[in-house]
């Protein structure tokens, strides 16, 4: 007897076999007990294949519990802001800053107000004391790669949350021989012969540092003096401060008065009512202030910034000079260095004998009017700028949804959309060029090449946009307005980005790109509609 | 599933799509163990299988608007993770262990029917979940698809990436090194042609 094979067995257990084929072995099976004991056996092994792979027989993980554990952790976040914020001061401490410092030197002018904004005018602990950056970098990256070879063996929150802790302590050692003191007294002093090896924390209705902080000095007081000597930054909150010693760090205040009557080798943040900076007072770095009343007399080396209602100037000022106020007086022994700008009401005053390296420019009302007006432009510009692109995305979305769908799944894809978009724009280029070359003959394919492409580049932000609000709001649900506010949210966010200098024009020619090939992947995928669909319906 | 629950899932799913977050946690709170399970017998490690269920479900709330509610809920479910999983395996294996390309051809012995059912009626749940383990990841895969999943075999095929036609050799092919494995090598072949 000729027996059916396994194959023909198991075809016909799973009802795949052709009907005629299937009729022929009900009835071989009815006859031949070989081929019945192995559909039979056959049989039992899908059933106890079907028992062994739907057992219950492993608890659902307690990560897997809870909805709430969807998304990038909380802590990915904050590590990579950390790591982020890390690598934009190391870079800017070793690369950019002493770069602008040679140019500085080399006389081409400080141009360092974002420097004194970013990193000296800030009332937070200061860099100086920070540790290495490089260490940390080091540390965060042993950590993330020790993360990413333990990914595979410890997945509990907890067991990264040690992970992480075990870095944090890391971290905190070097901190460690900077241990701080604290003295908390109705009056405090600090007298000359003491030297306080550690920052130093005090607070009281007095407190007079006459001694050597080997640290930061931080104060919480009615009046604070400094006749001593600080190493590192004097961080203060109080009625008045007068310093009079010298302080190897920075000054941050926030107090009614500061008289600096004394050394600072670096800068000075100062927020409060009157600033004196006297004959003797000597700023190796500059001055950011907010404040009524400035006296300034001595020298600062470097920049001035400021909102001073009244500022005086009789010293020497080594930077540039940035002041919004009421009025200015420059005097006879009074010095800059730099450019000086001047925006208030009254007319400054110059004496005759004052030395400044080029003429102030003066920013009257009217031209801060017109400055204003010209902000409300730019502002307006964006605006309708925004709204036609939503209202050419509303467009997309209800016109011709499956094209939006296809075109925003396209943009998912980034790398490919953004390398399609740069070749469209460099064929498009090819293709003017070409024209010009060509002349007559030419130049109508060249033109109409670009003007094709100006749409696209339009729409693009569109794209983009939505593909960012997806990212942020969760991706849309089928629900036209859930797209629509996405696209909003995506635009405003590229708009309000591509107003920042320089890197706006970056951000919009990348948007550019980007949307561009994703709009003509998108063409390209619609011109293929059966593939467009990502997932099985 | 009754109509009732088959209208409260589509209920569900609705609000889910509308962004109702309560109602995709009803949905994943009722269809994860066995999403997690699946991905179990799919994956190697249980840490990869975690992962897994993780991104399905991200990505299924994702594309939440492409599903087509005249079918059923899960079947979609399993077909997004199926996708996903033989993606994943895919990308690791580098093809490897994956391609079709001789199995087609290769002979297949006839088993004994008696100590193929011998070999069935002494193995436990748990041996034949090992034994799944240490089968090639095509061969994991194409079982677990059929007889976890119970999905057809048009959608085996698919989700594989084979033609149709040879959805059965797979099986089959994969059957007989769960059985080598299970009763060491060569204990089962060679029976009866």
């Amino acid at each position: 007897m000729i027996h059916f094979d396994e194959m023909a067995c198991l075809l016909y257990l799973e009802g795949q076999l052709e009907p005629a084929r299937a009729r022929e072995m009900a009835l071989h099976v009815g006859e031949c007990g070989e081929c019945s004991t192995l559909l039979r056996a056959l049989e039992r092994e899908s059933h106890v294949l079907s028992a062994a792979l739907t057992e219950d027989n492993e608890a659902m993980p307690a990560r897997l519990l809870s909805t709430r554990s969807w998304g990038v952790p909380s802590w990915v976040w904050t590590l990579a802001f950390g790591v982020f914020a890390f690598g934009a001061y190391w870079l800017w401490a070793d690369s950019v800053d002493p770069w602008l410092q040679r140019l500085s030197n080399a006389g081409f002018g400080g141009t360092d107000f974002v420097s004194m904004l970013l990193f000296s005018g800030a009332f937070w602990e200061g860099w100086s004391y920070m540790i290495d950056v490089l260490q940390v970098v080091a540390v965060v990256l042993v950590g993330v790669a020790a993360v990413g070879l333990l990914r595979r063996r410890v997945r509990r929150p907890t067991a990264i949350a040690v992970i992480m802790s075990v870095l944090a302590l890391a971290l905190a050692v070097p901190q460690r021989a900077a241990a701080t003191e604290f003295r908390r007294e109705e009056s405090v002093l600090v007298p000359a012969t003491e030297v306080i090896h550690s920052d130093l924390i005090v607070s009281g209705a007095s407190v007079r540092v006459d001694g050597t902080v080997e640290g930061d000095l931080i104060a919480f007081s009615g009046t604070l003096t400094v006749t001593g000597h600080v190493t590192g930054d004097i961080i203060a909150f109080a009625g008045q401060m007068r310093m009079e010693g010298t302080v190897d760090g920075n000054i941050r205040v926030i107090s009614h008065s500061l008289s600096v009557d004394g050394t600072v080798a670096k800068n000075v943040a100062f927020i409060g009512s009157t600033f004196d900076l006297t004959e003797r007072g000597q700023v190796g770095g500059s001055l950011i202030t907010i404040n009524t009343d400035a006296d300034l007399d001595g020298h600062i080396h470097r920049d001035l910034l400021g909102l001073i209602s009244r500022t005086s100037l009789d010293g020497g000022l080594g930077g540039q000079m940035m002041v919004r106020g009421k009025s200015l007086r420059i005097g006879a022994t009074g010095e800059i260095g730099g450019r000086a700008t001047f925006r208030g009401s009254r007319k400054p005053v110059i004496a005759s004998g004052a030395k400044l390296a080029s003429p102030l420019q003066i920013m009257s009302e009217e031209e801060n009017r017109r400055e204003l007006f010209e902000a409300i432009r730019v502002m307006i510009h964006e605006i309708i700028g925004f709204g036609v692109a939503l209202l050419l995305g509303i467009l997309l979305v209800m016109v011709l949804p499956g094209f939006f769908h296809a075109t925003l799944r396209e943009t998912g894809r980034i790398g490919a959309p953004i390398g399609v978009g740069a070749l469209a724009l460099l064929t498009g280029i090819f293709l003017l060029a070409l024209g010009i070359l060509l002349m007559f003959v030419g130049v109508g394919a060249g033109v109409a090449g670009v003007l094709a492409y100006a749409p696209i580049l339009y729409v693009a932000q569109i794209f983009v946009g939505a593909w960012l609000g997806n990212k942020i709001l969760g991706e849309a649900s089928s629900t036209t307005g859930a797209v629509i506010m996405r696209i909003a949210l995506g635009l405003v966010i590229l708009h309000a980005a591509g107003l920042i200098p320089f890197l706006g024009g970056l951000i919009w020619l990348t948007v550019g790109l980007w949307g561009a090939g994703a709009v003509l992947l998108g063409f390209y995928r619609m011109s293929r509609a059966d593939e467009i669909v990502a997932l099985p319906a | 599933m009754n109509p009732a629950d088959q209208a409260s899932e589509l209920e569900l799913i609705t609000q889910a799509r509308a962004g109702n977050a309560e109602a995709w946690g009803e949905l994943y709170r009722r269809f994860a163990p066995a999403i997690f399970r699946f991905c179990r017998r799919a994956m190697h490690t249980r840490e990869d299988a975690e992962d897994a269920t993780m991104d399905i479900f991200i990505k299924v709330r994702q594309k939440l608007s492409q599903f087509d509610s005249s079918r059923p809920f899960s079947a979609w479910l399993y077909t997004v993770a199926a996708n996903h999983c033989w993606d994943l395996l895919r990308r690791r294996k580098g093809r490897q262990d994956l391609e079709t390309g001789e199995i087609e051809n290769m002979p297949l012995e006839h088993p004994d029917p008696g100590q193929l059912e011998q070999l069935i009626e002494k193995s436990t749940s748990q041996e034949v979940r090992r034994a799944l383990d240490q089968l090639p990841s095509r061969a994991r895969m194409a079982l677990v698809l059929r007889y976890y999943a119970d999905m057809s075999y048009d959608d085996v095929a698919a989700t594989l990436g084979v033609r149709r036609a040879f959805v059965g050799v797979v099986l089959l092919r994969a059957r007989h090194q769960l059985r080598e494995i299970l009763g060491g090598r060569g204990v089962v072949a060679g029976g009866t042609s």
